[in-house]
């Protein structure tokens, strides 16, 4: 049977249509299908369809859509309207603000609700799914849900296809130059859980470790957790050895698909997945975010690999990635004898010396002279002239997300926050130096020193590849400037 | 219709200091309705002016501490009033939440969460921030409305969030949390502050 039906495209392995028929996640999960991956079963209407679907949905799109439902029926062994739930996305081939919002648990009605409350034996999840889809749908579609799991559909399908017209979407595009032509597709997928029973849970997968680079995999696993429980980190999750010990052929096929996912995309994965009573999905699959110091690692690593050349490597490297590394850091020795006056919350990286003014206007004035750092109770709008003058920035109360926070991170500037009362009695007038990404408060100008790229073995040999390749990196780039004798340690 | 000092020394000082133009947008009013309340300010050294800024005096904000309790007093006593605060701190502790990831993302998700900062190259990632937060600019909008029925005034915030808003959505990223422009996050601090000087609050850990 073909799995292109119309204008809908079953995502079964057969075929990988290009981003821009179906956008960037449907062609991420085309991809894992096509790698013999786990995927919950999905189809795409293509953007070529969503463009006669302005005015609503055809009657013969509708009933290529019921086609392409029927196979998710039977991949799933579910029926929709009894216990088959889908998600509905939008997905373009690139992502911008306005599009519509994905629509979770789409198919529950009071008799699948209680279907759901059975197989799960957890009649409270199975109301509140019921609950958050009516209330999202409504939000969402601009209309209470149907009773009709059909008449849900397509109204959402439809929903999805405006949204490429909302006004947000049409503004960024417009602000961005990009052409209002390329229209979105839309997925709908049936939806998995992770909290059936003990066999289940839901989890991400890091390939290698993203904050130190280390190749090992890394991730964690909430057993009996659903969506967006391990993202929220309301709950403590177990770590991949215990999902080993608890699931082991999950484990397994988990890192095997890890390992496949890698090779195909040539870079660390960010997984996302869900086990149903002991069986396995892949929800999404991207590009792990990393460190800097990571990054450094990870593109030496595939290179050590044969994964990637010398020159692919240099490309993935950015300017902030190296200054971020040779930061100045506090000397080690100083560190160790210096005394700490408070401690906070670190809010931004960075270290800050001078003396501790509590008043910002003496800040603004004595800033330009000399090194200030800002001491306050809390900031207020006021207190911003100040902290752009200061080194570095403290505070007795507020967090990582308080308004100091947010406005030294805007600035670059090294901050504290949070540092109890008395903070400010403590340091007030004395010279003191802020560490911003320990979080302490340091008595005295505690020295500095650069780190030597010497001293990094990662970005000693990409300083030595960017001389054998000049043209895979800027002239500007600091991999280009950095002095080459820094490369002869690595290549001993 | 002219400002009288008393306000125009109020948006001054959520400004700390600025022009008679910049003093006026906080204010939703104009720099000639603005200009004159602050020369009067001047002249009674309730304020201090150069090269075309003004900034307030130690003289002027004990003046303005003074006035805040007898002029809102009926606010301050207004039930309606602290509701309508509580609701927006709320609203502000998901606001600071939002701009902290606009702001960093984490690495290697929930295990030993550290955060990096965005670089903006994850447009997938920064669409849904952008999406959240209009999304929270939609839920902030009744206890604004609140506010701006008990302080007319205050309808100006409104105005300028929205206007952040918009220019965040369509990709002017700096006006979601930038420093030196009227982003969402400048705006909204003003309103903040605004709001904690009126009903004699102080700002909350």
């Amino acid at each position: 049977m073909s799995s292109v039906i119309g204008g809908v495209v079953v995502l079964d392995g057969t075929v990988v249509p290009d981003r821009e028929e179906i956008g960037n996640k449907a062609h991420s999960l085309a991809t894992m299908h096509r790698l013999g991956m786990p995927v919950p079963p999905a189809f795409v209407l293509t953007t070529a369809v969503g463009k006669r679907c302005a005015g609503g949905l055809p009657d013969d799109v509708w009933a290529d859509v019921l086609a392409a439902l029927a196979h998710l029926e039977t991949a799933t062994g579910r029926r929709f309207g009894e216990e088959l739930l889908v998600s509905v996305r939008s997905g373009a081939a690139q992502s911008m603000p306005g599009m519509m919002d994905t629509i979770l648990n789409l198919g529950i009605t009071d008799h699948v609700e209680a279907a759901l409350a059975a197989a799960s034996g957890d009649a409270a999840f199975a109301r509140d799914t019921h609950r958050r889809f009516r209330e999202s749908y409504a939000r969402l579609v601009g209309q209470d849900a149907p009773a009709d799991p059909h008449e849900q559909l397509r109204a959402a399908i439809c929903t999805v296809f405006a949204s490429w017209g909302s006004p947000r979407a049409v503004a960024y595009r417009n602000h961005q130059r990009m052409s209002h032509d390329g229209g979105t597709a839309v997925t709908v997928q049936a939806m998995v859980y992770g909290n059936l029973d003990d066999r289940s849970g839901t989890g991400v997968l890091f390939t290698r470790d993203p904050q130190s680079g280390d190749t090992a995999p890394m991730g964690e696993f909430l057993p009996r957790g659903q969506g967006e429980d391990v993202v929220s980190g309301e709950v403590d999750p177990l770590d991949l050895a215990d999902l080993a010990h608890r699931l082991p052929e999950v484990h397994a096929a988990l890192l095997d698909a890890g390992r496949a996912l890698e090779r195909h995309a040539r870079d660390v994965q960010d997984i996302e997945f869900t086990v149903e009573r002991g069986r396995l999905y892949l929800l999404q699959t991207r590009v792990a975010k990393r460190s800097a110091r990571a990054a450094l690692k990870l593109a030496v690593g595939f290179v050590d690999e044969g994964v990637l050349t010398p020159a692919e490597a240099l490309a993935r490297i950015r300017p902030d990635h190296v200054t971020t590394v040779l930061r100045p850091v506090l000397d080690p020795e100083a560190r160790a004898t210096a005394r700490v006056l408070a401690r906070g919350e670190p809010a931004c990286p960075g270290i800050g010396s001078g003396r501790a003014v509590a008043d910002p206007d003496e800040a603004a004035f004595a800033g330009d002279d000399e090194d200030v750092v800002l001491v306050r109770h809390a900031t207020s709008p006021e207190d911003v002239h100040g902290m752009i003058a200061a080194k570095a920035v403290c505070t007795e109360v507020g967090g990582r997300t308080s308004h100091a926070a947010v406005v030294s991170r805007e600035l670059g500037c090294p901050a504290v926050v949070g540092c109890g009362e008395g903070m400010l009695a403590a340091v007030e007038g004395r010279t003191v130096t802020v560490d911003g990404t320990a979080g302490e408060i340091l008595d005295g100008i505690v020295p500095v020193r650069t780190p030597e790229p010497s001293e990094i073995p990662a970005l000693a040999r990409l300083v030595a590849w960017a001389k054998e390749h000049p043209d895979a990196v800027a002239a500007n780039h600091p991999l280009s400037e950095l002095p080459s004798d820094a490369s002869k340690p690595a290549s001993l | 219709m002219s400002v009288d000092e008393f306000t125009a020394l109020h948006g001054l000082v959520l400004k700390k200091a600025g022009q008679a133009g910049e003093v006026a947008e906080v204010l939703g009013a104009t720099e000639a309705e603005v200009a004159p309340a602050l020369d009067a300010a001047v002249a009674e050294k309730r304020a201090m002016a150069g090269r075309g800024k003004y900034m307030v005096t130690p003289a002027g904000r004990a003046w303005l501490d003074e006035q805040y309790p007898v002029l809102f007093a009926d606010l301050r006593a207004d039930p309606g009033a602290d509701a309508a605060y509580a609701r927006f701190e709320e609203v502000n502790r998901e606001l600071l939440a939002l701009m902290t990831r606009w702001q960093t993302v984490t690495v290697g998700g929930g295990v030993d969460v550290s955060a990096v900062p965005n670089d903006h190259s994850d447009a997938e990632y920064d669409a849904a921030v952008l999406d959240e937060l209009a999304k929270l600019d939609s839920d902030a909008g009744p206890v604004l409305h609140v506010l701006a029925g008990l302080v007319p005034r205050l309808g100006v915030h409104r105005r300028r969030l929205s206007e952040a808003l918009a220019r965040a959505s369509a990709g002017e990223t700096d006006y979601v949390s930038g420093v030196r422009v009227a982003s969402y996050h400048t705006v909204w601090f003003e309103l903040h502050e605004d709001l904690l000087r009126l009903l004699g609050r102080t700002r909350e850990p």
